[in-house]
């Protein structure tokens, strides 16, 4: 007896439809699944055996044959496994009703409860895009399938729930499944909502930041606040420098307190990256703007995606939000290199031999480094260990495009202990993240859909509304720093979100001077000077 | 060829030193005999002999063969001096500066570029200090620098980075003239990052000297010895900032050696970038210097009369400061003070850091403040 089950592949961060054809046949019993699975995909024989006879069915002796269609897309992933076994239920006869009007999606454990998979939101989406608009999903990824507008999402525990659904009110069969007491058919669903409280407070292990701050804890660098109100009001590219003991830390890690939510479509676009890196966890739509972390160790394919399942890596994950590295020159060189694309273009292409893809990743880039390997490099306090050359070369580590992106450089030095003890507590994040995003909106209004940071040219100068003084200033100070035309673009950016701070329509003199301390030090020091 | 080529010709042999180059004259009676005498032989016979002869080891195989080589061909050694455009002072030269005559035995050589009256200035101070300073003996060194500038005197300093390069380039700013001793030959004329500096020393009408043949590579030796030629062509040494074992200490013995004036910039206790600073003060009778005033009080400038009217005096930073807005005022103050990073600045005056930001971007502008890591230095008429 033939049966057919709807369920969906993710490729890249889009859902793919697949049709899971089960054939139950006279003949000696064994289990063929074609249609070029993944190995993972290959054990769903095992896992799909245990799961029915757990759940009160009885597994066919006769020979079963899955194919998933289209033949030519690779599959791989667990989330066909209720699909087969309830093909395979449909197609032995044990349930009866028509396999097909329920989209399935879901990995079997062998006690035949429904384990989460990764990308839920997106296959939903395909699935409902083709006309499926039923959809059975693991009860732990209900939320994110809900998001999906016109869609009747059903959360499920185990195999007997989907049994029951597909087969629908008066059509089950099933003897044994029957007979099972309610507590034991709940005992899934259990489970899984202990996997959800667990969830919740596992450590953010994969973003490595560690336990948010507020500013109220970052006493002194004043200037360093300001700027980094600045770079989040504009959304610039930021670079922390300073001594072992400076802040930088401690100051990022107060980001994510004060970045403004997302909107509709920012949010759908996070919650589906997030979806597909498997680190949504059961919530549904992601308000909050992403702050990624990534440790100066991580390979190439962690910032930057790929793997054999060409998974989106870090810089992806930071997509509409921060992505903080610390100790940037312990970073790979090639690693870093490859984040030039994505700062420029806002998407991220991995090209394999088995094809390409292209991932959003338009991030917001802070980074933290020591000025020196020693980190003492002009340190009052301590002297620096390092040889004068190796100084020079510690900073050349980081390539020059790279910086060239990076709008805000700011110089940090350590803080003298009676402020750390005596200091006046500075303003909490709260108050100051209200004025980011009162400044955020005021700019936003001028340009929708465009942070200062992605002015250019022609919309900046429009933007800036310069007046001839304010325009002479900036004539000298590109004269006497030598700066390129995309320099004088940085300053007159940052200007306008310091600007922004105090919403001001006009970019006048003094934002342009105070922009001007900001800006990438000259790579070359005038002999003179040294 | 003249004595006085032949003279520049044997002292330019890697191995002559001024000794040998006394053993030689007298021997020999003259350089140009020392040069005939390696054509003929005799050199060679001379060193084998001066074993039994006069109890003395023989010259090295290399120093001979060097000798004969500049006696078979005296442009080997002349022409890359004529190449580059350098002047050349010996002993034997009425020009010879009268206070390298103090060291006994003298330079054999002086290779030169730029003025050579500069080297021959009435007043002259040597200014010593470590590669690595802290940006405040960076700016302590552009201080005395501009200041002994405006009295006229030369300033005289060893052309390295730090303390060295931060003398140097205030003196050139001010229009002042200052000369640079060179470690090894005029070809390897130390830090490149100082090439435009170099130029801008020479062009400002001070002089760079070297007493090696400009092919000369610096080896082990010749940076502590240029010292005691910082030493001998300043009337007096200044020391701001020298840490424990930095060779300004070795320019601040030479000169104790020979008589000059030794005054040094005292720190405050532990730090180690003064450990070599506050042990001259306790070990020699070098004194503490406790102030610009002070310094050229000390120096004895004050009978001669006042500082020239060519360069601008010491009013220039009032004049400085009361051309600034109130805020931007505040700051240059600040920073006038003590060296200060944005974020020291901020706190102690005040302001809000947006204000902050813009004056030091408008004295940087204006070369009135120096960005040195992340603190800001005065510069230009800030530092009066």
């Amino acid at each position: 007896m033939l049966a057919t089950a709807i369920t969906a592949v993710i490729n890249g961060l889009r859902g793919e439809l697949v049709r899971v054809e089960v054939d139950v046949a006279p003949g000696l019993p064994a289990c063929h699944i074609v249609g070029l699975p993944d190995a993972a995909l290959l054990e769903a024989r095992e896992r799909v055996r245990g799961a029915i006879r757990h759940s009160g069915f009885d597994y066919p002796a006769s020979r079963i044959t899955v194919n998933l269609a289209p033949a030519d897309l690779r599959k791989r992933g667990a989330a066909y496994d209720l699909a087969i076994a309830i093909g395979i239920l449909v197609a032995s006869g044990q349930i009866r009703g028509s396999g097909g009007s329920w989209a399935l999606l879901g990995e079997l454990s062998l006690a035949g409860t429904l384990e989460p998979v990764a990308g839920v939101l997106p296959m939903v989406a395909t699935l409902a895009r083709a006309g499926y608009r039923r959809v059975g999903v693991p009860a732990h990824n209900l939320a994110e399938a809900g998001v999906v507008n016109g869609v009747e999402a059903v959360g499920l525990a185990g195999l007997d729930d989907a049994a029951r659904l597909v087969a629908g009110p008066r059509g089950r069969t099933a003897r044994a499944a029957t007979r099972r007491p309610a507590h034991q058919l709940s005992a899934p669903q259990a489970r899984a909502e202990s996997r959800e409280a667990a969830s919740d407070d596992r450590p953010p292990a994969l973003t490595g930041a560690g336990e948010p701050v507020d500013l109220a804890e970052v006493r002194g660098q004043r200037h360093a606040r300001w700027a980094l109100e600045v770079a989040l009001v504009g959304g610039h590219n930021l670079l922390l420098v300073g001594p072992p003991g400076a802040g930088k830390t401690l100051l990022a890690r107060a980001i994510p307190g004060l970045l403004p939510p997302l909107d509709d479509e920012e949010a759908l676009e996070v919650t589906v990256i997030e979806s597909v890196a498997g680190i949504l966890g059961p919530r549904g739509l992601r308000r909050e703007r992403p702050f990624r972390a990534p440790h100066h160790t991580s390979s190439y394919a962690a910032l930057v995606g790929g793997g054999p399942a060409l998974l989106p890596g870090e810089a992806t994950l930071a997509h509409r939000g921060v992505l903080f590295l610390d100790e940037l020159a312990e970073f790979d060189r090639s690693t870093l290199d490859a984040l030039r694309q994505p700062l420029e273009e806002g998407v991220l292409t991995i090209a394999r031999a088995r094809g390409h893809i292209r991932y959003p990743a338009r991030f917001q880039l802070v980074a933290a480094m020591n000025p020196c390997r020693c980190g003492h490099l002009d340190d009052p306090a301590r002297r620096c260990r390092c040889l004068r050359s190796d100084a020079e070369r510690y900073v050349q580590r980081i390539s020059g495009p790279l910086l060239d992106r990076v709008d805000m450089h700011v110089k940090m030095a350590r803080v003298e202990p009676h402020e750390l003890v005596d200091g006046p507590v500075p303003e909490a994040s709260a108050s100051v993240g209200e004025r980011i995003l009162a400044a955020r909106a005021f700019g936003l209004r001028r340009n929708p859909g465009r942070p200062n940071a992605q002015l250019g040219g022609a919309a900046l100068l429009e933007a800036c509304r310069l007046s001839a003084p304010t325009r002479a200033v900036l004539v000298e100070l590109a004269e006497a720093d030598q700066l390129s035309a995309r320099g004088v673009h940085r300053v007159l950016r940052v200007a306008r979100s310091i600007a922004d701070l105090e919403l001001r329509e006009e970019v006048l003199e003094q934002d342009v001077l105070a922009a001007g301390t900001l800006r990438q030090a000259p790579r070359q020091p005038k002999a003179l000077a040294a | 060829m003249s004595e006085s080529d032949a003279w520049i010709c044997v002292a330019s042999v890697t191995g002559v030193a001024e000794e040998l180059m006394g053993v030689l004259l007298a021997r020999f009676g003259s350089a140009a005999e020392v040069l005939q005498a390696a054509r003929d032989g005799r050199l060679r016979r001379w060193s084998a002999g001066r074993w039994t002869m006069e109890g003395r080891p023989a010259l090295p195989t290399t120093l001979l063969d060097g000798l004969a080589d500049v006696a078979a061909d005296p442009d080997t050694k002349l022409a890359p001096i004529r190449a580059l455009g350098l002047w050349t002072l010996t002993p034997l030269d009425p020009d010879y500066p009268a206070r390298l005559r103090d060291l006994d035995p003298p330079p054999n050589l002086l290779n030169g570029w730029g003025d050579p009256a500069a080297l021959a200035g009435e007043r002259a101070v040597a200014l010593v200090g470590t590669r690595r300073p802290t940006p405040a003996g960076r700016t302590l060194a552009a201080r005395l620098a501009r200041r002994l500038a405006e009295w006229r005197a030369v300033v005289v300093s060893g052309l390295a980075v730090g303390i060295d390069g931060a003398a140097h380039a205030a003196t050139v700013e001010v229009g002042g003239r200052t000369v640079g001793v060179i470690g090894a030959g005029h070809r390897t004329p130390g830090p490149r990052a100082h090439a435009g500096l170099r130029r801008a020393i020479v062009e400002g009408g001070g002089a760079l000297v070297s007493e090696h043949h400009p092919d000369t590579h610096a080896t082990r030796g010749t940076y502590p010895r240029r010292n005691r030629i910082i030493a001998a062509l300043a009337q007096s040494v200044l020391v701001v900032e020298a840490p424990a074992r930095s060779g300004a200490l070795i320019t601040a013995r030479h000169a104790l050696g020979l008589g000059r004036q030794v005054l040094v910039a005292p720190g405050r206790v532990g730090d180690w970038s003064v450990a070599g600073s506050l042990a001259l003060l306790r070990e020699t009778p070098a004194r503490p210097l406790v102030g610009l005033d002070e310094l050229i009080a000390d120096l004895g400038y004050l009978d001669a009369g006042p500082a020239a009217a060519d360069i601008p005096g010491p009013a220039s930073r009032a004049a400085a400061l009361a051309s600034l807005g109130p805020a931007q005022r505040v700051v240059a103050e600040r920073i006038c003070r003590s060296p200060a990073g944005l974020d020291v600045i901020v706190q102690d005056t005040d302001l809000p850091p947006a204000a902050v930001s813009g004056a030091v971007t408008l004295l940087l502008m204006r070369g009135w403040a120096q960005a040195v890591g992340p603190a800001y230095l005065p510069a230009g008429p800030l530092l009066g």
